[in-house]
């Protein structure tokens, strides 16, 4: 009996080391939902040159990718679209420090029905419904409501409750899109996915933090050689062509 | 332990709820009625109508709603032609409470109709009693309790409500952010875990507060 | 009163067809279950629609399907006593009663509540909860309710069916002080031919959906095509003595012997027809304790036996013998003749 025990309990333990073994093969990625179409591309790409390795992104807002990180998920590559959450995981050490590189530069716009009448952001008040990323955890929401309260208006906002809070960039855009708001504040990169929305004004830069985007292998990421292998080829000119391609600044 | 802006969403849900069940009250006991002793043909097929919300997932009635009163939809135009704006309203957040928990009403308002005699009602006629008066001297005293059972249960649907709420009512701070909504986002926000906690404790409260109440109530209604 | 009704009713296998004319103010509708009295009983109180016909009560047209006229039943005027009472639940004795009092549009025949209270000995039960009534209870407090709201005719859908004996024939001397004092029509509905015989003097006989005869209750009772019983012969005793072992009474001017129960008032007894025996001659000594000497006044056919209705000082008695008797016993009318009748054949009813 005892025997049989034993012999079961090995073979079930062979099992799941085979299947653990099983997803070495697999690449997870983080990355902010603004880079989204970027990064299909640059996994494209990526699988012509390495088609054993299997991708698996995440797209999502910033903050909620970095608490799910924080939280354990397996997660070997982190993009976030401001340095805030980057910051974050390593104090939390599950960023390997040296790994961690600003690669590229994005910038706000305004969005909207092209009949809104408004030409620039001292003019959000007289509007009703804005989106606008959850500025808690959504790095577009946080740094439209930096410009905000460095125009003076933000509070005003929050006070007659304009503010629809939108999950990431994405959903700010298909708001702005469906019309359900008479805008959203998105990247100029979103802007261009925008079917219906046009761009009704830019944000001054000098009113938030510029855009960045740090990139960075996490501790568990850091042990793979896929992740190793990924992490190098972002520093291709390829990657480099397909940013601009979407409307991103590289950075040098 | 608890943000302003909780506060808020505290009142929202109870605003919700309460508007929900309320409105739903009179157009849920009519269905009931009509499905207990109404004689018509298309019983089954408003039965399947009612029923429906309880087996499709909330998202999925957020969204068919979304495109029911959507700016480009024929009932959406027409609304906005009037100037009523239902997408990402509290107008909205109701909507999607009454839809999700109307069904539960129906049942349960079903349940004690079903258990009245309908000689009561019969007497009632005889005794002189036009229709809307037997309806208000006979047949409401006498499921009173599944009624009162109905709207706590709807009640506390509209607490929990979140896919369809989400989608058709956004998460606007102060307008339709309720608890569920408040919850959901803390859970994104590295750090937001107290937050959270502490708001899942006041639903828990809410909760149990609505089950104490109905519990009052049904035990004053004098047993027969 | 007049109620004239011509009304046919079809509905999932069952045909309903009921045409009459009534004006007697104590009526019947008798039948077994499932003969259609139910549905005459929904019909004439508005609860159910005919498919055509038309309804008339004192002429006023309560239902015309050809002139598209269907009063509901709340401007019907006619009451219903239902069978388990339904007294409503959610309401005391009280408010019960005074429920359709309230609703009552006043008329010539206005009912005055505190009479009929004390009629039906409801005094000392109006604060009580329906629930805590007894089945007798409940069925004064239906009656009284629907009587309060003065109705034109009312309805009685086997009110006595499902109660003991001994509660049913405490509760009919209470509707008969009612419909005397109050003076309402009754159309009684029954299964039970003794409840007919005491509550009405006309009744309908309904078979199959169809009324099959008209004639009078004491007729119904004499025809003998009763499900095969035989007639009762319902006496009124009055003026017990005891005797030891036996009970004297009176029977109008005539005296009786029964055996003594535990219940030894005067009250309604009755005696099957086929327990009486006829003597052309009085028999000396005999086991029998009754023994009377009776007129002979008519003879009547039932399904196979003869009656004979007797008259004895001033009481009617029917007797049920074979044919062959009546030539042996030299039964006309006129002739004098012996009935006998033992002690133990009388059964009390109440």
């Amino acid at each position: 009996m005892m025997i049989r025990a034993k012999v079961v309990f090995c073979s079930v333990a062979l099992m799941l080391m085979w299947t653990v073994a099983a997803q070495a093969g697999t690449l997870y990625l983080s990355v902010a939902a603004s880079m989204t179409d970027v990064f299909q591309e640059i996994i494209a790409l990526f699988s012509e040159t390495y088609p054993d390795t299997k991708v698996l992104p995440n797209f999502a807002s910033s903050g909620s990718l970095a608490k799910q990180i924080a939280q354990g998920a397996p997660a070997d590559f982190y993009v976030s679209a401001n340095t805030k959450w980057m910051q974050y995981l390593l104090e939390n050490d599950v960023i390997i420090d040296s790994t961690c590189r600003v690669f590229a530069f994005n910038s706000l716009v305004f969005v909207g029905d092209p009949d809104t009448d408004i030409s620039e952001l001292t003019g959000i008040t007289s509007l009703q419904k804005i989106g606008i990323g959850t500025p808690q955890s959504v790095p577009v929401g946080q740094y439209a409501r930096q410009a905000l309260e460095a125009a003076g208006v933000y509070q005003s906002l929050v006070d007659t409750r304009k503010l629809v809070f939108a999950k990431d960039t994405r959903q700010a855009l298909l708001y702005a899109d469906r019309g359900a708001v008479d805008g959203s504040f998105v990247y100029k990169t979103d802007a261009l996915l925008a079917r219906h929305a046009k761009v009704l004004f830019t944000v001054p830069t000098a009113l938030y933090d510029r855009v960045s985007y740090p990139l960075a292998l996490t501790v568990g990421g850091g042990a793979k050689d896929e992740a190793t292998a990924f992490y190098e080829f972002m520093a291709a000119d390829t990657v480099q062509a397909i940013l601009v391609k979407h409307g991103f600044e590289p950075a040098d | 332990m608890l943000a302003v802006n909780d506060f808020s969403a505290i009142r929202l849900s109870l605003q919700v709820a309460a508007c929900a069940t309320i409105i739903s009250l009179p157009f849920g006991y009519a269905v009931a009625y009509l499905l207990v002793f109404g004689r018509m043909r298309g019983k089954v097929l408003l039965e399947g109508v009612v029923n429906l919300p309880l087996v499709l997932p909330p998202v999925v009635i957020g969204y068919l709603l979304l495109l029911l009163f959507g700016k480009h939809s024929p009932l959406g135009s027409l609304l906005v032609r009037y100037g009523i704006e239902v997408i990402f309203t509290l107008k909205a957040a109701v909507i999607a409470s009454t839809v999700v928990g109307f069904p539960l009403l129906v049942r349960s308002v079903r349940i004690g109709m079903e258990n009245v005699d309908r000689r009561y009602m019969q007497a009632s006629r005889t005794l002189g009693a036009g229709w809307w008066d037997t309806l208000f001297s006979v047949t409401i005293p006498l499921t009173y309790k599944a009624t009162l059972a109905g709207m706590t249960l709807m009640f506390a649907r509209s607490l929990g409500e979140f896919g369809a709420t989400i989608i058709l009512a956004g998460n606007i701070p102060g307008v339709t952010q309720t608890i569920p909504l408040a919850i959901y986002q803390y859970t994104s926000v590295p750090g937001g875990d107290a937050m959270a906690l502490s708001l899942c404790l006041v639903s828990i409260g809410l909760s149990f507060g609505v089950l104490m109440i109905s519990e009052a109530v049904n035990r004053s209604i004098p047993r027969r | 009163m007049l109620l004239e009704v011509d009304v046919e009713k079809r509905y999932s296998g069952f045909h309903t067809r009921a045409e009459f004319s009534l004006s007697s103010e104590r009526c019947g509708v008798f039948g077994p279950s499932g003969s259609g009295k139910s549905t005459l009983m929904h019909l004439l109180a508005g609860l159910t629609d005919p498919d055509r016909g038309h309804i008339r009560l004192n002429d006023k047209t309560l239902f015309d399907s050809s002139r598209n006229i269907n009063l509901p039943p709340q401007k019907r005027r006619i009451g219903v006593v239902f069978q388990h009472a339904h007294l409503f639940p959610h309401m005391n004795v009280r408010k019960n009663l005074s429920y359709g009092l309230k609703r009552r549009s006043s008329g010539a025949n206005d009912i005055d509540p505190q009479q009929l209270i004390e009629v039906l000995q409801l005094t000392n039960m109006l604060e009580r909860r329906v629930s805590k009534l007894s089945g007798g209870e409940r069925q004064r407090v239906a009656l009284g309710r629907t009587i309060l709201a003065s109705p034109d005719l009312i309805l009685m859908d086997e009110p006595l069916t499902g109660l003991d004996a001994e509660l049913k024939y405490k509760i009919i001397p209470h509707l008969q002080r009612v419909f005397s004092e109050f003076s309402i029509p009754v159309l009684f509905i029954s299964h039970d031919l003794q409840e007919m015989r005491v509550m009405t003097d006309n009744v309908l006989v309904m078979q199959d959906g169809t009324i099959k005869r008209h004639l009078s209750t004491e007729a119904l009772a004499r025809s003998g095509s009763v499900s095969g019983r035989r007639y009762m012969n319902l006496l009124t005793l009055e003026s017990p003595t005891d005797l030891g072992d036996l009970m004297r009474y009176r029977w109008g001017e005539v005296e009786l012997m029964l055996v003594k129960t535990h219940d030894t008032g005067s009250g309604q007894f009755c005696l099957n027809a086929s327990d009486i025996l006829l003597f052309k001659q009085h028999p000396q000594a005999a086991s029998a304790r009754n023994m009377l000497s009776c007129t002979i006044r008519s003879t009547y056919q039932t399904d196979w036996l003869v009656g004979v209705e007797l008259d004895c000082r001033g009481n009617t008695l029917i007797a049920e013998i074979v044919p062959q008797s009546i030539e042996e016993l030299d039964i006309r009318p006129g002739n004098e003749i012996i009935a006998v009748i033992k002690a133990s054949a009388f059964k009390r009813m109440y």
